[in-house]
């Protein structure tokens, strides 16, 4: 079992439109005193060893090179990464250039991940995001130039009044940027953004599902042709270039969450920190606890889990051998019956080796995960 | 009885009945009867002027807002008249919208006289109409009163020639007021008190009290409002219900003033109240006479009870606020006898009730209570007329749901009921309202031109047609200005068939009709598309037909779920993704099942909310 460090840096330069992640505009007085912070409360897990590092946003490329150099060094020396580890940094196009990602190279970021949700210039500005795709283009050779050799790349679909031919345009344009891995997002609007509002009031349409399907069924064909493999639900790899930080939530095994706002899980128990960076900073500063809460994790509910994050892994799948190392009893026991209506239905494969979603079941996915969460009152 | 001179200083009974009025106001919708009642009050200073609120009479929550009379009321008023005398005038306030006709009849049977309203602007409509002949055949005095003067579109000349016209009357001589500005009020008085009749009546006689309304008080039980056609009551009188049997003594009399005011006593030709005691409105029926137990007359012509029309199903949003439902229809029920209602079950909505009304206005009201006076949240399907089947083996039932209506193999025929109905419209509206009554099976009678503009069509038209808002229709399509009145005709043989609604093969009983077979195949069409829109996607395809007997004459497709999953999942926030899956699966469990299908009750709900 592999334990992942997540690092959140919850500033951005501007909001996207339909962001509603944990991210401030304008705390630029925060940066280093949160990275102090941080710094402190990464020495308190002294001699926990975990295997990958991740820096989530947020934009953490606003920080500067010697800010993240210095948060690498205290992780690596706490939790004893190994010198191979996976080390993620995720970048705003627009905010890097060569000589910044040669630095982040050389402190030893070895993967970078770029939001770029969009080769359509009207689809960008529509998202709030304050590149354009040139932009993106430079970074991704940048990336190259200074050596990474793991770069993905982020995109969004199923926009209002996006087109299949449009979708068809950008994923084109971003193969020919030959990434490594690439996640693809299926718009959601979430309550309280400006874009869920305009939607709302009339004022866009609200994006069509059946539209947004069409445009999941052609990435697939496309970066399928392109060499890449459908891993998970929304990512897509090179062969031997899957995320190893994502690859332990999905597997349902143990993180560290550091930061405002993070999570960390520890198997038995989930914990979230508090989400603003100047409670975060001023906890830290009078030596108080960050967690802000958590959540028990029973049994029965690790089950559910894994079988709701596994049940994303495409190929791995739930892993019976890991199933049962942790469980003590293989999937079966627990889950006869919905494992039997997920076959019939043809939403759910059984292997020797794994419990995985058919090609349909990738689509419905939610309906058939929600069969593995136990009732909210039998948790209770 | 004609006229009276006794001497003023030694009243007998007879003086005592000459200076009783009793007279009720009619009119059509918002002709301003309840605006005319506020200033009669104010002038004989029956209300303060700081009492005074616009259409005081409406007192009920809903007949404010709605500003319109609901339920007739009664009031006594002392007027202090030009030749010297003081007089007791009693006035009833009636509803004018079509559905409470009933209402106006029994308050006519209590008056000797009545206020025939009529809008200076408007002029004679359906209900102007239809109340008036009520009226007549009542054997009122009618005392016609042209409102709202004030209005600057007010042609007063030409009303009163079109009442003449109806009544014989000099238009010269008739009222006309402004309720509202309150102009010529005194004269209306002054008309009642040399117009309308006396009450007859003999006091000494064996008491007969005529019970025109009532209403239900928690403590003293049922409130009958009475006229005391002869004799007298107190409250030693053992009092019994001539219908039912009934045997009660009186918890308190009084009048209306117009709160409720103890007298202790009612004697002929005078209306007010009797708390009965009774707790049950259908021991102390309206329209039955109450007669003195000790001394029993015969009882008084009673009317016929209020026959619902329209049938509906009441079912409350969340199936745990059945039995208050039951709650809200019983107490509804004790101030609205016309109301009828019996448990049904469906398996799509659960358990709720079959209900009767009077007609859509009435059921509107209904809901509207039962959701503001009761605070429920209730759904109500589409409404349903009163069919007859009758069998092979001659036997006729009635049918007010699809669900009832015979096998066609045990069916010789259906019969629908049909409606006289009138229409008072300008003249240049004849046209698209002969259109849209013929395309609603409406058969034409006849045509009279009231005056050179203005018409009354009268047709014969299934009461069916009538329920699918034809009213809205026919206003907008006269630009408000037709007006419509019906009434029961009889029941006609027609070419009716029990819609069904399948899904995924499945009949969904709440959503079944009975219809005109030439309407099946649209109305099939507009619902199958409705309960597309309505239910969500499920893992399959699933197929909604509209069928008569096996034969499916309507059908859409639901397409499958093609997409449901969680973006991405950020930080580790694994207990966020988890409570939206639990949500969603918390969200089907308060889905019923149809074979396979999933369908949440609220998409239920949303497929009866839907208009056509
Ligand atoms: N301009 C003007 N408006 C009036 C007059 N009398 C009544 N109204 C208005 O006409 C509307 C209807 O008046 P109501 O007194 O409620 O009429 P109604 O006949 O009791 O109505 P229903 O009980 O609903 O049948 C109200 O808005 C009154 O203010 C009048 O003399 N002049
Ligand atoms: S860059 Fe990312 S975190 Fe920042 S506002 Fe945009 S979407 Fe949100
Ligand atoms: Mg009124």
């Amino acid at each position: 079992m592999n334990t992942g460090v997540y690092l959140h840096i919850p500033f951005c330069s501007a909001r996207c439109t339909y962001c509603d992640f944990n991210t401030y505009v304008g705390l630029e007085a925060l940066f280093a005193p949160y990275v102090r912070a941080l710094l402190a409360e990464i020495a308190q897990y002294d001699g926990f060893p975990a295997q990958t590092l991740f820096f989530g946003g947020g934009t953490p490329s606003l920080l500067s090179p010697e800010q993240i150099g210095a948060l690498i060094e205290a992780a690596r020396s706490a939790f004893q990464l190994p010198p191979e580890a996976e080390i993620t940094l995720e970048c705003n196009p627009g905010t890097v250039n060569l000589g910044y990602l040669r630095a982040l190279r050389a402190c030893g970021v070895n993967r970078l991940s770029f939001g770029a949700q969009s080769a359509i210039p009207a689809e960008l500005s529509l998202l709030g995001r304050d590149h354009n795709w040139h932009t993106v283009v430079q970074a991704v050779q940048n990336a190259r130039e200074a050596g990474f050799e793991h770069v993905n790349l982020d995109l969004i679909f199923g926009l209002p009044h996006q087109s299949l031919c449009d979708w068809e345009h950008t994923l084109h344009a971003v193969l020919r940027l030959e990434p490594d891995h690439l996640s693809l997002y299926a718009l959601t609007l979430e309550p309280g953004t400006p874009l869920h509002q305009q939607v709302r009031r009339g004022q866009l349409p609200s994006p069509d599902p059946d539209l947004t399907a069409d445009m999941y069924e052609m990435a697939e064909a496309l970066l399928g042709e392109a060499g890449f493999e459908h891993y998970e639900i929304s990512n897509w790899c090179r062969p031997g270039k899957a995320c190893q930080h994502n690859l332990i939530y999905w597997r349902n095994e143990p993180y560290v969450g550091l930061g405002a706002g993070a999570h960390g899980f520890d198997l038995r128990r989930r914990y979230w920190r508090v989400r603003h960076p100047a409670e975060y900073v001023a906890r830290v500063e009078r030596g108080q606890t960050t967690e802000a809460g958590d959540e028990p994790i029973s049994e029965p509910l690790a089950r559910g889990e894994t079988m709701m994050l596994g049940l994303r892994l495409l190929q791995e799948g739930v892993s019976q051998d890991r199933f049962r190392a942790r469980f003590g009893a293989p999937i079966e026991a627990f889950f006869a019956a919905e494992l039997a209506e997920g076959t019939r239905r043809g939403l759910i494969e059984v292997t020797e080796q794994c419990v995985r979603l058919t090609p349909r079941g990738r689509f419905v996915s939610n309906q058939v995960m929600q069969w593995f969460i136990p009732d909210v009152a039998a948790v209770a | 009885m004609s006229s009276i001179t006794v001497q003023p200083d030694s009243p007998s009974v007879r003086d005592a009945l000459s200076r009783i009025r009793n007279f009720c106001i009619i009119a059509h919708v918002d002709h301003g009867k309840s605006t005319l009642a506020d200033r009669l009050l104010e002038l004989t200073g029956t209300v303060s002027k700081r009492d005074m609120q616009e259409q005081l009479l409406d007192s009920m929550e809903l007949e404010r807002e709605k500003g319109v009379t609901i339920k007739a009321s009664a009031v006594r008023m002392i007027y202090q008249a030009k030749d010297g005398n003081q007089y007791e005038l009693n006035l009833i306030d009636t509803p004018g919208h079509v559905d409470f006709a009933y209402e106006v009849s029994r308050a006519l049977n209590a008056c000797e006289g009545a206020l025939l309203v009529v809008d200076a602007s408007q002029g004679i409509e359906a209900q102007t109409l239809a109340n008036l002949y009520l009226a007549l055949e009542a054997g009122l005095h009618i005392i016609p009163v042209i409102n709202k003067i004030d209005l600057p579109h007010a042609r007063p000349d030409e009303v009163a020639q079109e009442i003449g016209n109806l009544l014989g009357d000099d238009p010269q001589h008739m009222l006309r007021i402004s309720a509202k500005e309150g102009i010529g009020i005194e004269a209306v008085l002054e008309r009642i008190i040399q117009e309308v009749p006396s009450p007859k009546g003999d006091s000494e006689a064996p008491l007969q009290a005529l019970i025109f309304d009532s209403h239900y008080d928690s403590y003293k039980g049922v409130i009958a409002y009475v006229r005391i056609m002869n004799g007298v009551v107190g409250l030693k009188t053992k009092l019994r219900m001539a219908a039912t049997g009934a045997i009660t003594e009186p918890v308190e009399i009084g009048v209306f003033t117009p709160r409720m005011t103890p007298t202790g006593h009612l004697s002929a030709g005078e209306v007010g109240y009797i708390a009965t005691g009774l707790k049950s409105v259908r021991e102390c029926r309206v329209g039955d006479t109450m007669l003195d137990a000790a001394r029993p007359a015969e009882p008084l012509k009673g009317y016929k009870p209020a026959k619902p029309m329209v049938f509906a199903s009441i079912f409350p949003t969340h199936a745990e606020d059945y039995p208050l439902l039951r709650d809200a229809l019983e107490k509804l029920q004790l101030n609205d006898a016309s109301l009828t209602f019996e448990p049904e079950n469906s398996s799509a909505l659960g358990f709720g009730f079959r209900v009767g009304f009077l007609g859509l206005f009435h059921m509107e009201i209904v809901q509207e209570r039962l959701e503001r006076e009761y605070n429920l949240d209730v759904v109500i399907t589409a409404p349903s007329v009163e069919y007859e089947a009758v069998l092979t083996n001659g036997e006729v039932i009635k049918v007010d749901r699809p669900a009832d209506m015979p096998d066609p193999s045990r069916l010789r025929e259906m019969r629908e009921p049909w409606m006289k109905i009138e229409i008072f419209t300008p003249a240049e509206y004849i046209g698209p309202i002969m259109e849209l009554v013929t395309k609603r099976r409406g058969i034409s009678e006849s045509m009279e031109y009231l005056d050179a503009h203005r018409v009354v069509l009268k047709y014969a038209m299934p009461l069916a047609e009538l329920i699918v808002d034809f009213y809205d229709r026919l206003k907008s399509i006269s630009k408000g200005y037709a007006s419509l009145d019906y009434q029961f005709d009889s029941y006609r043989p027609g070419d009716l068939v029990k819609l069904d609604i399948l899904i995924n093969g499945d009949p969904l009983d709440s959503m079944a009709m009975i219809t005109h077979r030439d309407e099946a195949q649209r109305r099939g069409a507009v619902l199958c598309k409705k309960i597309k829109d309505a239910i969500p996607r499920q893992l399959f395809e699933v197929p909604i037909q509209a069928a008569i007997g096996g034969k499916i004459i309507a059908r859409e497709t639901k397409p499958a779920l093609r997409k449901d999953v969680l973006a991405k999942c950020y930080g580790g926030d694994v207990t966020r993704k988890r409570k939206l899956l639990e949500k969603q699966k918390e969200g089907k469990k308060r889905m019923k099942m149809f074979g396979t299908v999933e369908i949440p009750q609220e998409a239920f709900m949303a497929m009866l909310r839907l208009e056509d």
